[in-house]
């Protein structure tokens, strides 16, 4: 216990911790004009989510790796069922309801889907046809079935995964060829075939959110409104008129970034990014104990990272509205508690060269 | 048991790391300049985009000023008036909203479509005016829903009211919605779609001093567009009052007296010019057009074949008929043609200009002297005069009179009728005077047309021996109880000598008093004068006219212009009923009650 306290990356918990509580101070302001009150709720799911990661720190490592594949395989599973005779909430089968508290799944399967490649990965020495093909199961199956229910921005950023690898793992010319051929091709036909208009037309009108601002460019249009007119140092916590006025749509989730650059301006926007900057490059400059590990902290730091890009890009319109959180501060239980537990596991992982069991 | 395996080097971590750590900077580097760019290069941009959201300018519409009789009475004054809107901006599908309309609050669906139609080029933050005049269930049933159903405003506004209905419907006109046409010509600036503007009458000849002027409101809404806040507010001022010269009892006694008829009166007051009393029939009911007008009241309207909207006073076009034969008796003396002593004998035709000239008394009239030419109104004097006259001279009095040409009355629309010259004839018929016209001419026939207020102008001008007074309904118009303007009478001199006033005077004295044609017109202790007119409007040479007479709309219409008392006069009035028949029987009577009632109030 001793050696936690010692070995245990105060700092980057401490900026974890930050980015946590802008998250709240966001959404205090962000749904301080509708009724339920989201800042309590989500005080909440920080505690539980704080509680869960110190205890997914306690966990050694090895016994983690080993509850992988079970629980990828409980979740899977779950997920199906949810497709089946899954309840329909906010037109999407993603919630799993457990009594009063509604669970996203799809939230949690990145977890033992980075740590089941990691351990691959960590069997491997490069990339080739099978390996390609042993990854592209472990990715796509969960990516299917998530896009089923349907939640693409999920489903989407678990593809990213893939993009780690490729910094992780040599990987063959003719693969990497291959993967692009696939996926132009899988991207063809998903438009053509799965894809319903609305989410069409949610993912081209960023392209051209004027054309389209009666309807899903509306919220690009408010969303670029809302930060461009906050300026060098915002209009003040609480003052911002296209949160406060409610012309910015989903601010205390999706949009939240939107909430901030228009209340504390680049300088607040500009603090944030530094937080992030820091909490991804003192996790990713690290020496492991072993491979899998290595590559774990890597595919799930990605994992933060690229869904981090996406939502922030998207708040401003250079990316399409896929409906991704901010991770650890748009409001939502599942998304933060699944992140914590994912960083509860790199903490550990982080200090196990330093431990005396592992 | 899983063991996790070691075979990436501390240099392999390591150069992992640095790639790792060079793409964040990248990525990190690239994101502070996007926010850069948006925040703070295009801030100015998207500043004005919010401010633009958020902020809006309403206008808020001034009540109009007031319209009183000289009394004081209101004849049209402002109550509130509860509008629907539809802004589409906030309708989530507006099919839902149009549903909502008719099934909630119970507007007809083609009223609702038929108004989002016509306001379809507005931009989608207009508010589309649905309906004005909600009554409080309607209203009470558009706010209950305002949570789910945003893009519905009610709002109240300061609504054209005519309480007294028909009443002088003609002098006031009516205000209706501004149309798109009139938008665009320019000539209404400052006006917005949905405003109401004077289309008629005193309404539209005043609109600038009625219509006041718009006050502003600086609103923050949010973005369903419910105002949060008035950030500043100008009120509005309340167009200036106008009085007029109607005096109300009076001209509701002469419209209960015309109700059943069809034409026009006018009664004016000779000391100053100012029209007391003035009906045109049939009337509409001004009220009708306040609201948002549907298609089908305006066209049944518009297209009934009685013309409701027409006013008869200024816009009728008649023959004068007979009364005409007062400016052939000025135009006579004036130019030394006849003498008070000059005689004619009739009997019942004369023949000039090889074609038989009826007198209306197919008998004859006997030997005639002027006065009592006028008071028989014997046809034989005028024709026999006429042949003597030039037409163009005779137009020359006519229009020193007044007689085809506007006399600038203060309303909308007026029209100067024709009185023919030479000049005139090959201009609009292309084709030489003939000397058998003049003949026509001389009883008030052939092309000449008039209205009836220019009747009531010239007849004015014999009462008072030449002086030309200029006929009008505008007394007065105060803002706050100030006077902005005040009518002064204005006169015009007519180059025609006083004692050639009194000849034809005599004669319509005796038109009234003395067994004339206007016998009917008589009331004790008045000096009433007048001339009758009874106009054809088919030939009695038509071998059917016996016939035909019977049918209403072929009996001639009825004139009657006087004056009261001989002496010292101070009203004149004029009676045109149209198809009315004999003019001593229809319109002199109706002008004798008018007189009655003129004088009993003293």
């Amino acid at each position: 216990m001793s050696d936690f306290l010692r070995f245990f990356d105060k700092t980057t918990a401490i900026v974890l911790l930050l980015i946590c509580l802008t998250g709240i101070l966001l959404i205090i302001s962000a749904s301080s004009t509708s009724p339920p009150a989201h800042h309590l709720r989500q005080a909440v799911f920080l505690l539980v989510a704080l509680g869960a990661g110190f205890l997914a720190m306690r966990f050694k490592t090895e016994t983690v790796f080993r509850l992988a594949m079970p629980a990828y395989i409980f979740l899977i599973v779950l997920l199906v069922i949810q497709i089946v005779a899954g309840r329909v909430i906010a037109g999407t089968r993603s919630w799993l309801r457990l009594g009063i508290i509604s669970i996203q799944v799809s939230e949690f399967i990145k977890i033992p889907l980075a740590l089941l490649m990691a351990r691959y990965l960590a069997r491997i020495r490069e990339v080739s046809w099978r390996e390609l093909g042993r990854l592209g199961a472990m990715v796509m199956l969960p990516v299917t079935l998530i896009a089923l229910q349907p939640d693409m921005g999920v489903a989407f950023i678990l593809c990213s995964l893939f993009m780690v690898t490729f910094l992780l793992k040599r990987v063959r010319l003719v693969v990497i060829l291959a993967l692009l051929l696939s996926i132009t091709a899988g991207s063809v036909l998903v438009w053509q075939t799965v894809l319903k208009p609305y989410q069409k037309s949610r993912i081209i009108s960023f392209l051209n959110p004027e054309k389209f601002s009666q309807s899903s460019g509306y919220q690009i249009i408010q969303s670029r409104i809302a930060v461009g007119s906050g300026g060098l140092a915002g209009k003040g916590y609480m003052r911002g008129s296209q949160s406060q006025l409610e012309f910015l749509p989903t601010r205390h989730t999706d949009f939240i970034v939107s909430v901030l650059g228009e209340e504390f301006g680049f300088l607040g926007v500009s603090f944030l990014l530094l937080l992030y900057f820091v909490l991804f490059a003192r996790q990713l400059r690290f020496r492991s104990s072993g491979d899998a590990q290595f590559y774990f902290v890597y595919l799930f730091t990605g994992l933060i990272l690229f869904q981090f890009l996406v939502n922030v890009l998207m708040a401003i319109g250079y990316f399409p509205v896929l409906g991704v959180p901010l991770p650890f501060v748009s409001y939502g239980g599942s998304s933060l508690l699944s992140f914590m537990i994912g960083e509860g596991l790199i903490f550990r992982m982080r200090m196990n060269p330093y431990l005396n069991e592992y | 048991m899983y063991i996790d395996r070691r075979l990436l080097s501390i240099g392999d971590m390591d150069r992992i790391s640095r790639i790792a750590t060079a793409i964040l900077v990248l990525v990190f580097s690239i994101l502070l300049f996007v926010f850069w760019n948006i925040q703070i290069i295009n801030h100015d941009h998207y500043g004005e985009l919010a401010h633009q959201n958020i902020y809006r300018r309403i206008r808020t519409r001034a009540p109009r000023g007031l319209i009183q009789d000289r009394h004081g009475r209101i004849m049209a004054g402002n109550r509130l008036d509860f509008g629907l809107f539809l802004i589409r901006e906030n309708s989530r599908d507006l099919e839902a909203s149009i549903r909502f309309a008719v099934d909630v609050i119970g507007l007809s669906e083609e009223l609702v479509r038929r108004r989002l139609e016509a306001f379809k080029g507005y931009p989608g933050a207009f508010p589309v005016p649905i309906r004005r005049n909600l009554n409080l269930s309607q209203v009470v049933k558009a706010r209950s829903r305002s949570d789910t159903q945003p893009e519905f405003e009610v709002t109240v506004e300061p609504r054209r009211d005519y309480p007294l209905k028909r009443t002088a419907a003609h002098v006031l006109g009516y205000v209706s919605e501004i149309t798109e046409d009139e938008l665009r010509e320019g000539s209404h600036r400052g006006y917005l779609s949905g405003d109401a503007v004077g289309k008629n009458g005193v309404e539209k000849q005043f609109e600038p001093v009625l219509k006041g002027t718009k006050g502003t409101r600086l609103v923050i809404r949010d973005n369903l567009g419910v105002v949060r806040r008035v950030v500043e507010e100008e009120e509005p001022v309340p167009g200036d009052n106008i009085t007029l010269t109607i005096d109300l009892p009076l001209q509701q006694y002469v419209e209960s007296e015309f109700r059943e008829y069809t034409g026009a009166v006018a009664v004016a007051d000779l000391e100053t010019g100012g029209i007391l009393a003035m009906v045109s029939q049939p009337v509409f009911d001004p009220g009708t057009f306040t609201g948002i007008l549907d298609p089908q009241t305006w066209q049944a309207l518009a297209s009934d074949p009685r013309r409701p909207l027409q006013n008869r006073f200024t816009r009728g076009r008649y023959s004068p008929g007979s009364v005409f034969k007062i400016v052939m008796a000025l135009a006579g003396l004036e130019e030394g043609l006849i003498n008070p002593g000059t005689t004619v004998t009739c009997t019942g035709s004369v023949r000039i200009y090889d074609r038989d000239f009826r007198c209306w008394r197919s008998w004859g009239h006997g030997k005639v002297n002027l006065t009592t030419a006028v008071r028989d109104s014997c046809n034989v004097y005028f024709y026999l005069l006429g042949r003597r006259m030039d037409i163009d001279v005779i137009a020359g009095y006519a229009a020193a009179l007044g007689l085809g040409e506007k006399t600038g009355i203060d309303l909308p629309g007026e029209i100067s009728g024709i009185m023919p010259t030479r000049f005139w004839k090959r201009q609009h018929m292309d084709s030489r005077w003939y000397p058998g016209e003049t003949i026509s001419v001389a009883i008030g026939g052939g092309w000449v047309t008039v209205t009836p207020v220019q009747v009531l102008q010239m007849v004015s001008t014999v009462a008072l021996r030449g002086r030309c007074p200029h006929l009008h309904f505008l007394k007065r118009i105060e803002r706050r109880g100030e006077d902005l303007f005040r009518s002064v009478p204005r006169f015009r001199m007519l180059p025609i000598r006083p004692e050639n006033f009194e000849q034809v005077v005599a004669g319509m004295y005796r038109v009234v008093n003395d067994e004339g044609t206007g016998r009917a017109a008589r009331v004790a202790g008045i000096d009433i004068c007048g001339k009758t007119g009874t106009q054809q409007v088919i030939s009695k040479d038509n071998p059917r006219y016996e016939q035909l007479v019977k049918q209403k709309r072929f009996r001639p219409h009825a004139w009657f212009a006087s004056f009261a008392p001989r002496g010292n006069p101070r009203y004149a009035v004029v009676v045109l009923v149209e198809h009315g028949g004999d003019a001593g029987e229809i319109a002199a009577p109706l002008a004798g009650r008018i007189y009655k009632r003129l004088f009993a109030h003293e």
